[in-house]
């Protein structure tokens, strides 16, 4: 009995003890390995939460008052461009887009309540390592290389996989597809960051710091590289197919969709006339530079060409409906009901009789924020979400699911005021003013037209610098503009903004204020990045020497 | 007299409760031995008619008594918990007596544990063991502890401790689910030293409760119930400010910047236009009544209340002569401080069967089956706090609109982060429900002396369904104006017609752990007939443990207006989460003990353990552990010296052990993440990444200390001192973090084996009797910790930065430096101060420019605002310098008792994050304090303001760390026994009992409880932020037990 109850006990032992090891082998059951990205299924499904989820959403800090690019990266520069203004203090959102001074009507000045009260010193204080994901300068730095690591991986990956059919086509689309977002990052970088890296292996890195030129130059190789691709293609349906599935279906509509090969190397083209307007100030441009913004945008998108869109949908799959883009933020049912508060600035823009103001915004009490927080950012409007129903007109924002259309990177009125503003600059007055005309006509602005209409060349710029400002705001091209156009300098270089609309604190209205915002032209290098990949040898300087 | 040999018989009870001891040793000097049978009888063969009996029995006081063959006795033994005679089974895995263990084990009985209003294991605990830091850091229903043993030893798995129950692991039901009133005895072991016998999972230290078990004797049938009152305390007088600085009109009404007079739109419960303040004005002040057309509003008066807590327990027991038995049923039930936020109740069913099979083979089933229900809307309580913390006073909540509905968000005028709770509870409700099962299957065999079988199979389940429901809002007026609705967790709400949502949330837990041993002991002397006073003891164990976590989370969004509705009619729905963990560990281990006699031993061994976060090919990690004493006392030059009188026990000891702590399930195994993109799943790399290099991180821990007991005073007074001291050092290596990438990698970070850490501690604790007489008994004991945890290395030299879980504040884990830091800005206190170079932080020509404000801090004198450094500095560790218990027991007769326990947290320190929160908008009180200028004297907005948002808004600025030391009157408690006093037939017991729970706090921390942290429970660094937790509750309670 005893023998037979030890044998009991051993046996239990040793019979537990062999049937363990096999059971170590847990893995994560839950999710693929990198190996299921190596197909043909695999790598479509790559690029496309690649681009759309680690390119615009995914990083390690995030923060819900501004959220995730289209809202917040793309948020801080309308907020410098002046579009919109911000009264949370998260990401320092009230402060960067805080001008150093406001001189009111009344002659007096009203300092940047805030401290430190100016934005370069702000900008300097608050891009430390500490600062962690309240360090404004980090996100589009960092999304951007997020972007260039996935499409970094999906070039690797693309090379090794096995196709099962129409390999070359299939490659290619991929590529180009990786190549483009990849130029598409460098864009943003090198026209916000004093200098950049180029990186073309997924998750390694270098400490070789370039130029911000040398960051757009490398911008349009990538880009070029894509529209070579995109001419060789030559099994259309092949590219369609793959890339009608890497564009999420809720992004195919409206003005997005399948991208014909042509259509996509006009939104290149769009793209690189970009890199050269908003990279160089309008008072240095040479005559080149305007001629190769005209070629470009010669052969740039056009008005019937899909282009690269976002859409939310109810999940909020890459945006949410709520809250997903800058305008969607900006709309409420008062002024100011909303975490982005619409600048007083943009609205001014509008031209008496613009259907688009009468579509999209709306007077209600002024809202008067903390008067300790900001000093320019009461206003008396908000937008409307899905406009009040004008028929044709354009529609800045609407939080119903899957209802507004985000431009991505350019679009047709991008392409054509560009064309306009190099034909101005060049002596073409009334051929520029003429685009602008297309591109009210194009957004339903029931404007009359200004072409023909006699005007100097101050005026004709003047005209063409408001529809910038009201043909796309909230995509974040406004800061650009406000940069190029000197406006960010001080007043004694001649800067600021005359003219301004300005709400004191008290609610006064004032019409003839003058702002001095003295931005930071160019950001400084993340700190979290010089902490953990400091400058090497030969670097350039990462610090904007202002 | 002529010489009558024969049997000497009796029974051995517990003097105390009068049950029956099985297994006491009756022993003749020099004769024969036997043991007590289950019933507690004896029989011996005696040669003379009288004869001297030595009763012995761990845990008791030994005696000797006079018997007579043919007279049956009875023999009281006493127990005694205190004495270093006290056996104690954890980290040693065989029954030891205290006066022989290596190691310290601190261990406490049922009834030195108060009847805390939670009734959880976790909150009786505080205070009561040495070296522990347990800090009951929140005050909601259901909250868990922080409980901290020995040091930070790893930052990926916090500092949760391993909970064992009867032997075997409790790991999918928290500590505080189980049930006080089955609870025995808990023993703990804090260092490696000793947990290294249960592998890595013990390397936080191990807490061991063991279940009660019926006694022999008459079946016993315990009632007990109790009620209680809790307000919740607020040591720091926290108030909102009673008067306002905005901009009023002649007759000192507040207006707008139209004119007009701020007042609420009934119709929308708003206030559409914003008060006009500019607090960073120097002419603004906080000095105007709220006594016009707006008025002030007490929200801790609209909103708290007191909360009740009932509890109820019976419980069976007994035992037969091969059969003991135990049955319980609890139930406790709590109702929450906030209005209308909810309950939360537990009920607990225990039962503990043991049989003895045949001769030698003994079985036992232990069962506790828990039911939770929790109801609270806010879990935490956080949500509502932090909303009413940062609403303007004159926000009237109880406003309801004309159709009966609450207003959400009353307009930026009531501060831009507050929002009307009302609405919250009347829009959403919480379901939440538990049930736990923990069930152990125990088979012990003896087939002969010197070899002892023993099988364990534990399970321990946790299934647990939630459901959070959000009504749909778009008829609410306010929040169709302001667009903004209540949400669920998932679904975000974006506009009337959208609104409502459904979350479900499955979680289940199942653990089994499978332990095997084989435990061998030869004594040199009785076995082997030799003359040398050796036993041995030799364990060899079999350890499985497997855990499976499952996840299922779903949620619909868009409800519809009919009720009743489900999740199904919903008009969006998705799967958010399916997500399952497996986690396999097992491993052998071998430990061998010897003892010399009674002066003195050691032990050694080592435990080997595999681990599925390293994969089926994976090595095993192999550690050492071991253990020596000596107990200078038993020698005869101390026993036969004054010494021996003076100090009759004496003991030095000291241990050291590894352990491996193995990464988490998965922190090895690269994946990629997926994600719905409309209707395709695509791929994305995981922000945080994890590294199939990483390895176990080594704990390493050497202990050395003391047992010993003084014989003070011979008479009533102090008869009796033990004390145990411990210092221990110990080292991880290789502690896993997430370590920042360079973002232009592409990723966020990447998981290493990035930290070297260190602690070294010391605790101690003192029992004694300071008064025996014959009417009473006063025993005082005190508890005394103190560790300090530091970061000795870490990957690339580059500082790791991490949030608060809390908020806003930074931590910063930096080589060299205590763990758990905060760093950030500093306020001045002179305007020359100096840095740590010895340079002015003001530079010398801008001084003229700064005075001292009356407040002892430096402001700018055309500002009024405080001058703020600009870079950040550590403010020093958070963590308390040491921790002290003070517990005194006092029992009159047999009928009278009354105890007391202080605890005393000295040096700790908080990051007042909820005030600073209230200094955004000028709500705190603070801001109606008037300061002196540079000659002027007013409530300066600007300078309350300024220490907001000066450098930096709601920067982390040492203004707001403080000092977070305390006194407090832990519990206090009288009981007067009916029974007892009267002799009521059939009454073992009927006792009252009037007491009381954090009565008294002195503290010098200005927030509501200097207790309390917001940081993740059980962190190992988020330990040092009060971010609006709810504060700890102060409770009156009476409770009436009584024992059939």
């Amino acid at each position: 009995m005893k023998k037979i109850k030890l044998l009991l006990y051993t046996t239990i032992l040793f019979s537990a003890l062999i049937s363990c090891k096999k059971q170590l082998d847990v893995k994560n059951p839950n999710q693929p390995t990198p190996e299921s990205a190596r197909n043909e299924v695999g790598i479509i499904s790559l690029a496309q939460g690649g681009i759309y989820r680690n390119g615009f959403i995914s990083l390690k800090y995030s923060d819900g008052i501004y959220g995730f690019f289209w809202s917040g990266a793309i948020g801080f520069h309308e907020m410098m461009g002046d579009a919109i203004q911000a009264e949370a203090a998260n990401g320092f959102i009230n402060q960067i887009g805080a001008p150093d001074k406001a001189i009111l009507d009344n002659g007096s000045t009203v300092l940047n309540p805030n401290s430190p009260n100016t934005q370069i010193a702000l900008l300097r204080l608050i891009n430390v390592n500490a600062n962690q994901g309240a360090n404004t300068l980090y996100y589009e730095w960092a999304y951007m290389y997020s972007l260039v690591n996935a499409a970094n991986s999906v070039m690797e990956i693309t090379e090794q996989t096995v196709f099962t059919s129409d390999a070359e086509t299939k490659k290619s689309t991929l590529k180009a597809w990786a190549k483009y977002w990849k130029g598409f990052a460098y864009s943003r970088i090198g026209s916000i960051y004093y200098a950049g890296l180029i990186t073309d292996t997924s998750t390694v890195t270098n400490g070789n710091y370039v130029t911000k030129e040398a960051i757009i130059a490398e911008s349009n190789k990538n880009l070029d590289e894509a529209a070579t691709l995109l001419s060789s293609i030559s099994n259309v349906a092949a590219y369609t197919d793959i890339l009608g599935k890497i564009i999420p279906s809720f992004n195919q509509v409206g003005k997005g969709g399948v991208l014909a090969p042509d259509m996509w190397k006009r939104s290149i083209n769009t793209l690189k006339a970009r890199n050269i307007l908003v990279n160089t100030p309008v008072a240095t441009m040479s005559p080149a530079q305007w001629a190769g913004i005209l070629a470009l945008t010669n052969d740039g998108i056009r008005a019937t060409d899909k282009v690269f869109t976002g859409r939310s949908n109810a999940t909020s799959d890459f945006l949410s409906a709520a809250s997903g883009t800058v305008a969607s933020k900006v709309q409420a049912n008062a002024a100011g009901g909303n975490t982005y508060k619409l600048s007083e600035r943009l609205v001014q823009e509008f031209k008496t009789g613009d259907k688009r103001f009468t579509n999209n915004i709306k007077q209600t009490t002024t809202w008067i924020g903390s008067a300790d927080r900001g000093h320019v950012f009461n206003t008396r409007y908000t937008l409307v979400s899905g406009g009040t129903g004008l028929a044709g007109v354009k529609v800045y924002t609407n939080v119903t699911p899957g209802e507004e259309e985000l431009f991505l990177a350019g679009n047709y009125e991008e392409n054509e005021l560009m064309k306009a503003e190099a034909l101005i600059n060049t002596n073409k007055i009334n051929e520029g003013l003429a685009f602008v005309d297309a591109v009210r006509t194009y957004q339903g602005a029931g404007l009359s037209a200004v072409s023909g209409t006699g005007l100097s060349p101050a005026l004709a710029k003047e005209e063409l610098r408001r529809e910038r400002r009201v043909a796309f705001p909230f995509i974040g091209l406004s800061f650009y503009d406000a940069r190029r156009l000197g406006i960010i300098n001080p007043l004694s270089q001649g800067g600021g903004r005359k003219g301004a609309v300005v709400i004191a604190g008290s609610g006064a209205v004032n019409t003839n204020a003058t702002i001095e915002y003295n931005y930071l032209d160019y950001w400084d290098v993340p700190d979290n990045e010089l902490a953990y990949n400091p400058p090497g040898a030969g670097s350039a300087i990462v610090k904007n020497p202002k | 007299m002529a010489a009558q040999t024969g049997k000497v018989t009796g029974t051995v009870n517990d003097s105390k409760a009068g049950n029956p001891l099985p297994g006491v040793t009756v022993k003749v000097p020099g004769g024969k031995a036997t043991m007590t049978g289950p019933d507690g009888k004896f029989s011996i063969e005696s040669k003379t008619s009288d004869v001297t009996i030595e009763f012995s029995f761990v845990g008791y006081t030994s005696k000797k008594q006079k018997l007579t063959v043919g007279e049956p006795a009875t023999i009281n033994l006493d127990y005694d918990s205190k004495s270093l005679s006290e056996v104690v089974v954890t980290g040693v895995g065989v029954a030891t007596s205290r006066k022989k263990l290596g190691i310290s084990v601190e261990s406490v009985t049922a009834d030195k544990l108060p009847a805390a209003p939670t009734a959880s294991v976790d909150q009786a605990l505080i205070g009561k063991i040495p070296g522990a830091q347990i800090s009951s850091t929140n005050g909601s229903p259901g909250a868990r502890t922080n409980i901290l043993l020995r040091g930070i030893n790893t930052i990926n798995r916090g500092t949760s401790p391993m909970i064992m129950l009867d032997g075997l692991e409790v790991r999918a039901t928290d500590i505080n689910g189980l049930d006080l009133n089955t609870v025995e005895r808990i023993e703990v072991v804090q260092g490696a030293a000793a947990a290294t016998i249960y592998g890595a999972q013990g390397a936080n230290g191990v807490i061991q409760l063991f279940s009660k078990k019926g006694k022999m004797g008459k079946i016993s049938i315990d009632v007990s119930s109790s009620v209680s009152t809790n307000s919740i305390i607020n040591s720091g007088n926290v108030s909102k400010a009673n008067m306002h600085p905005f901009t009023t009109n002649a007759a000192g009404e507040v207006i707008g910047s139209t004119g007009k007079l701020i007042e609420l739109d009934p119709a929308l419960s708003m206030y559409k236009e914003n008060v006009q303040v500019n607090l960073v004005d120097t002419n603004t002040f906080s000095n105007k009544p709220y006594d016009k057309n707006l008025q002030y509003y007490d929200h801790y008066d609209q909103f708290l209340k007191d909360a009740y807590t009932t509890n109820n327990s019976i419980a069976i027991s007994g035992a037969r002569e091969k059969i003991d038995f135990n049955f319980s049923v609890s139930d406790n039930r709590q109702t929450s401080n906030f209005d209308n936020n909810g309950n939360f109740s537990r009920s607990n069913l225990m039962s503990n069967l043991g049989i003895e099979l045949v001769k030698g083979l003994k079985f036992r089933s232990t069962t506790q089956l828990v039911y939770t229900k929790n109801t609270l809307n806010d879990a935490t309580g956080r949500g509502v706090f932090f909303a009413l913390n940062n609403s303007r006073p004159f926000a009237d909540y109880n406003y309801k609109m004309p159709d009966g509905t609450y207003g959400y968000y009353f307009g930026d005028a009531t501060g831009v982060n507050g929002y009307n709770p009302n609405y919250r509870n009347s829009y959403s409700t919480n379901l939440d429900n538990k049930i736990d099962i923990v069930q152990s299957f125990n088979l012990n065999y003896k087939p002969v002396k010197f070899v002892e079988l023993d099988a364990k199979y534990g399970l321990n389940y946790q299934t647990q369904d939630a459901t959070y429901d959000v009504l749909p809002q778009d008829i609410n007026a306010n929040a169709a104006f302001n667009k903004r609705f209540w949400s669920g967790n998932y679904y975000s709400t974006t506009d009337v017609g959208k609104t409502g949502s459904i979350d479900n949330f499955r979680y289940r837990t199942t653990f089994q752990n499978f332990l095997g041993t084989a435990t061998f002991m030869t004594d040199f002397q009785n076995d082997f007939n030799l003359n040398i006073p050796i036993k041995t003891t030799t364990q060899v164990a079999f350890d499985y443990r497997e855990n499976v976590f499952k996840q299922y989370i779903t949620y619909g969004g868009d409800a519809p207006q009919y009720t009743p509705y489900t999740a199904s009619q919903m008009v969006n729905y998705r799967i958010q989460s399916d997500y399952t963990e497996p986690f396999v560990t097992y491993g052998y281990l071998l430990n061998h003990r010897f003892e010399f006699g009674d002066i003195g031993g050691i032990s050694g061994g080592f435990r080997s353990d595999y681990s599925s976060a390293f994969g089926g090919g994976s090595k095993p990690f192999t550690f050492p552990r071991g253990d020596a004493y000596i107990r200078l006392s038993a020698i005869n030059f101390w026993k036969e010296s004054k010494l021996g009188n003076v100090i009759p026990e004496f003991k030095l000891r000291a241990a050291y052990g590894e352990a491996g702590i193995q990464p988490k399930s998965f922190d090895r195994y690269v994946v990629l993440n997926t994600v719905n993109l409309g209707n395709s799943i695509a791929f994305t790399y995981p922000t945080n990444s994890p590294n199939p290099d990483l390895n176990v991180e080594i704990s390493k821990e050497l202990e050395i200390g003391t047992d010993f007991s003084i014989k003070a005073l011979n008479g009533k007074w102090l008869s009796s001192i033990n004390i145990s001291a411990t210092y221990w050092d110990r080292k991880t290596a290789n502690a896993i973090y997430n370590v920042d990438a360079a973002p232009s990698t592409g990723l966020g970070t990447v998981r290493d084996n990035a930290f070297g850490l260190a602690s070294t501690g010391f605790q101690a604790s003192l029992n004694s009797t300071l008064l025996s007489s014959k009417n009473l008994t006063w025993s005082f004991t005190t508890n005394y910790s103190k560790q300090s945890s530091k970061i000795t290395s870490v990957l690339g030299g580059t500082p790791i930065v991490v949030l608060s879980n809390a908020g806003s504040s930074n931590y910063t884990l930096r080589a060299g430096e205590k763990i758990g830091q905060l760093y950030g800005y500093l306020l001045l206190h002179d305007v020359n101060q100096l840095d740590n170079s010895g340079n002015s932080y003001i530079p010398k020509d801008q001084q003229a420019n700064y005075t001292l404000a009356s407040n002892g801090y430096v402001v700018e004198k055309a500002t009024k605002q405080p001058y703020v450094t600009s870079g950040k500095y550590s403010f020093g560790d958070p963590n308390p310098k040491f921790n002290m218990s003070f517990i005194n027991d006092l029992s009159f007769k047999s009928y009278l008792n009354f105890s007391m326990q202080w605890d005393w947290i000295y040096g700790s320190h908080l990051y007042n994050q909820t005030k600073q929160w209230m200094y955004r908008d000028g709500i705190h009180s603070d801001y109606t304090i008037p300061i002196d200028i540079d000659g002027t004297t007013g409530a300066y907005t600007a300078f309350y303001r300024g220490v907001y948002a000066q450098r930096e808004a709601n920067g982390t600025k040492d203004y707001f760390y403080e000092d977070a030391s305390f006194l407090r009157l832990r519990n206090i408690s009288l009981a007067f026994d009916f029974a007892k006093f009267f002799t009521i037939p059939g009454f073992q017991r009927l006792q009252l009992v009037l007491s009381g729970r954090n009565l008294i706090t002195v503290t010098d921390y200005t927030g509501f409880d200097p207790e309390i942290s917001s940081g993740t429970n059980n962190s190992a660094f988020d330990r040092g932020v009060d971010h609006n937790t709810i504060p700890n509750l102060k409770t009156y309670q009476i409770g009436l037990n009584i024992g059939l």
